[in-house]
């Protein structure tokens, strides 16, 4: 509030609005709140403090104790003068610096403190806010809400995993081509439902370490359904490439259907194990299906020898049950495998 | 103890002039047979050798072709050198080929009128003594006797079963009779005193086409011949009859019943932990052309599986049963240089008497260097029984669109359940 030149009407008009200004502050701003934050700018401690003068340093006798080492014991003082919050820095060994993410930190003594401003003390840092100071919007629930809650419920979970691990109990005992027995095929069942839990127990882990609430459970429970999820997609994929022809747009539509359900996954771990904006959330949980999908898809690509001589075709067969298209005609075959003599001309005259 | 003698000394006597007859044919050819190598020009190597001799007092000399192959492929590669008696080495050139029965004519310089060998007018009698000259492994020129006995049998191209020892570095060496008349060239060999020959004959058509109108250009000539052949092989096989025999009991196939297609069978009847009960089927043409070390074509390759679940359930069966189907691959060897990559067509397939329904693959790629020519491989199979499979598989290589459409049409129809 520096006014450097003005003329007297109008003077007496601003110091109008300036004493109105000040009331305004009096009335707010005899509570203050000092926030003890990281350098990553996260909330360590927050103080809310109604008295006109507040010591901070190292010393007990501090009305905020702080334990790092380079600061002093009575580091500085921060007291209401004039309805104004003013640092003062008690002759401090390393001084007392205001933040600012634009300039240069400067020296804080004598500073009249604002909302939202960053002092940084020794190696720590302090934020203060006043109490009008405006929060975030309240978050709703999202509608995936009862849905979370209903699959980490113990019960739920149980049933999720005893499905992930009895379907990939099937996959093992119909891949085998000899004779098995349960014992052979539960070891690698469970092998694999332990491996796939991996995934969740390690972003409960993250959740945690970045302090969050790592809710394992919530986890385990959203994955599993989700991996579930995928066997069935990935029957229906197969159901689709059994009973479509090569001319069908079917096959491709239903590969979006995993891609789609690794982000949606995705999009829940990020929403139960850490607090960040919904487009944030957005951005991680696409980047991270774009580096798995699109991952493979390079690696896949970069394997591809440069020229193959097998023929690449669909040669998925499910029982007669699963057929669910009327077969074609040996006239319709032709007529179709006609035409792929023109591409593979095509392809010859390429290179 | 006087009738060993005598034998003895007949068998010496023989020999002696068997010998003699070997020694007299090799003294009075040896000046128009040649070794033929192939340079490579970037190295400066030799890369392959073969046996040639001279059919004309003007140079032209008859080789096979697969000795003279990277450079009818490769002209710019390689160089064409011959080698003669006396150790001369010059370049010669490519005039004609005939890919099918594996000849060349390849000319060299002359610089006046020389002596050639005289192919003959006559075939062999079965049993008659023949002389074969070639310069094996490149250890020098060499004859070997041997026996004529007949054409192979079964054998789509003729060939003649030559009783003797044709070894490699041979190959495009003249075959003589008594008279020092050719009556076949070196081409192949199964090992053990069994030697395959081309017939004079075919290298009397190649010479007088060549007399004629000499090809324009060999890759063309090439393109030509491989097209007449498959459409020789193709109405043989889709005019002749096809009988339905039955395999494992259940399925219905076709056996083509041409003498070229030798069938053979195989099931794990006998194995008694096996989950899936298999018989299969397969017949084939045993020959097919050569056209680079890495590029053969010509082949027809055909099989039927039958599968039935023993104590299986159907899920369990049809996963075995795809796996079984994933990795059909082509008849034939041929390279990026040589054909496209497959393109392949699927759907579900019934045949007009609706005795089976199949998922059918049918896969083609087309050859880079002679037009309208493809590989085609077809795989149909069973879709309609809970325990039981029927697979049927075809390959041809080197084949027109429109045979082997022919062809699949007719044997999707001809596949099917009893």
């Amino acid at each position: 509030m520096e006014i450097t030149s003005i003329n007297p009407q109008q003077e007496n008009h601003s110091s109008e609005e300036l004493h109105h200004d000040i009331d305004d502050i009096n009335h707010s701003h005899t509570d203050i709140i000092i926030e003890e934050i990281s350098r990553g700018q996260k909330l360590l401690h927050r103080h809310k403090m109604s008295k006109p003068s507040i010591n901070i340093g190292r010393g007990y006798g501090n009305d905020i104790i702080l334990a790092d080492p380079h600061i002093c014991s009575e580091h500085l003082k921060i007291q209401l003068v004039n309805g104004f919050w003013q640092i003062q820095d008690q002759e401090s060994i390393n001084g007392t610096f205001l933040e600012n993410p634009k300039e240069k930190k400067k020296p804080a003594d004598k500073h009249i403190l604002e909302d939202g401003d960053i002092i940084s003390i020794g190696k720590s840092q302090l934020r203060i806010h006043f109490v009008d100071h405006p929060v975030a919007e309240t978050v709703k629930f999202s509608p995936f809400e009862s849905f979370i809650n209903l699959m980490r419920h113990p019960i739920a979970l149980l049933i999720s995993v005893a499905l992930f691990t009895l379907v990939s109990g099937t996959i093992f005992y119909l891949d085998k081509p000899i004779e098995v027995n349960f014992s052979q095929l539960l070891v690698p069942a469970i092998g694999m439902s332990l491996l796939f839990s991996l995934w969740p127990a390690g972003i409960a882990l993250v959740s945690h370490l970045t302090k969050h609430d790592a809710r394992v459970l919530t986890q385990l429970g959203i994955c599993f359904a989700f991996f579930n999820l995928m066997w069935f997609s990935d029957l229906l994929e197969n159901i689709v490439a059994f009973n479509s022809s090569s001319n069908s747009i079917f096959t491709v539509l239903i590969a979006i259907l995993p891609i789609a359900l690794a982000f949606c996954m995705l999009w829940l771990n990020c929403y139960i194990g850490f607090h960040m904006t919904a487009k944030r959330r957005m951005v991680v949980s696409i980047g991270i299906t774009v580096l798995l999908f699109g991952g493979s898809y390079l690696i896949k690509y970069s394997n591809k020898p440069d020229f193959n001589a097998r023929p690449q075709y669909n040669s998925v067969l499910m029982t007669p049950s699963f057929l669910l298209t009327p077969s074609a005609s040996v006239d319709e075959f032709i007529e179709d495998s006609n035409r792929l003599f023109d591409k593979a001309n095509k392809a010859a005259a390429k290179e | 103890m006087k009738y060993i003698f005598a034998f003895i000394s007949l068998l010496f006597s023989h020999c002696v002039t068997a010998a003699e007859q070997a020694e007299e044919i090799f003294a009075q050819l040896t000046p128009s047979l040649y070794q033929i190598k192939l340079i490579d020009k970037a190295s400066g190597e030799k890369s392959s050798i073969g046996s040639g001799f001279q059919i004309t007092s003007d140079g032209l000399i008859a080789t096979n072709y697969h000795v003279i192959s990277s450079y009818a492929r490769h002209p710019s590669k390689y160089r064409m050198e011959y080698l003669d008696h006396q150790g001369n080495t010059n370049t010669l050139t490519l005039e004609s080929v005939d890919v099918i029965n594996d000849l060349a004519l390849v000319k060299r310089e002359v610089t006046e009128p020389m002596e050639f060998f005289v192919i003959s007018s006559q075939t062999p009698h079965k049993g008659e003594k023949l002389y074969s000259l070639g310069n094996p492994h490149d250890l020098g020129m060499i004859v070997v006797p041997g026996t004529y006995n007949g054409l192979k049998k079964e054998s789509f191209s003729d060939r003649i079963h030559f009783t003797g020892s044709i070894n490699s570095g041979m190959s495009g060496g003249p075959v003589v009779n008594k008279q020092a008349k050719v009556v076949g060239i070196n081409v192949a060999t199964s090992g053990n005193q069994i030697g395959f020959l081309v017939p004079h004959d075919k290298l009397v058509t190649l010479f007088n086409s060549y007399q004629q109108s000499p090809p324009d250009s060999i890759k063309a000539q090439m393109a030509s011949q491989l097209m007449t052949s498959q459409n020789k092989l193709m109405s043989a096989l889709l005019n002749s009859n096809w009988e339905s025999k039955s395999l494992g009991g259940k399925g219905a196939i076709p056996i083509i019943d041409v003498p070229f297609i030798r069938c053979w069978g195989e099931s794990n009847a006998d194995k008694q932990d096996a989950l899936i009960l298999t018989a299969v089927a397969n017949c084939s043409l045993d020959e097919n052309t050569y056209i680079s070390s890495r590029f053969f074509t010509g082949s027809v390759e055909i099989e039927f599986r039958y599968m039935q679940a023993k104590e299986l359930g159907s899920n369990k069966f049809y996963h075995l049963y795809r796996q079984q189907i994933a990795r059909a691959g082509a008849g034939n060897r041929a390279g990026k240089d040589d054909v496209s990559e497959y393109q392949c067509h699927h759907d579900i397939v019934m045949p007009n008497n609706k005795a089976i329904n199949n998922k059918s693959v049918f896969c083609t790629r087309a050859y880079k260097d002679f037009p309208d020519l493809y590989d085609v491989l077809y795989l149909g199979a069973s879709i309609d029984k809970q325990q039981q499979a029927l697979v049927s598989h075809f390959t041809i290589s080197g084949v027109s669109q429109e045979n082997s459409m022919a062809f699949t049409e007719k044997f999707l129809e001809a596949v099917s359940w009893k």
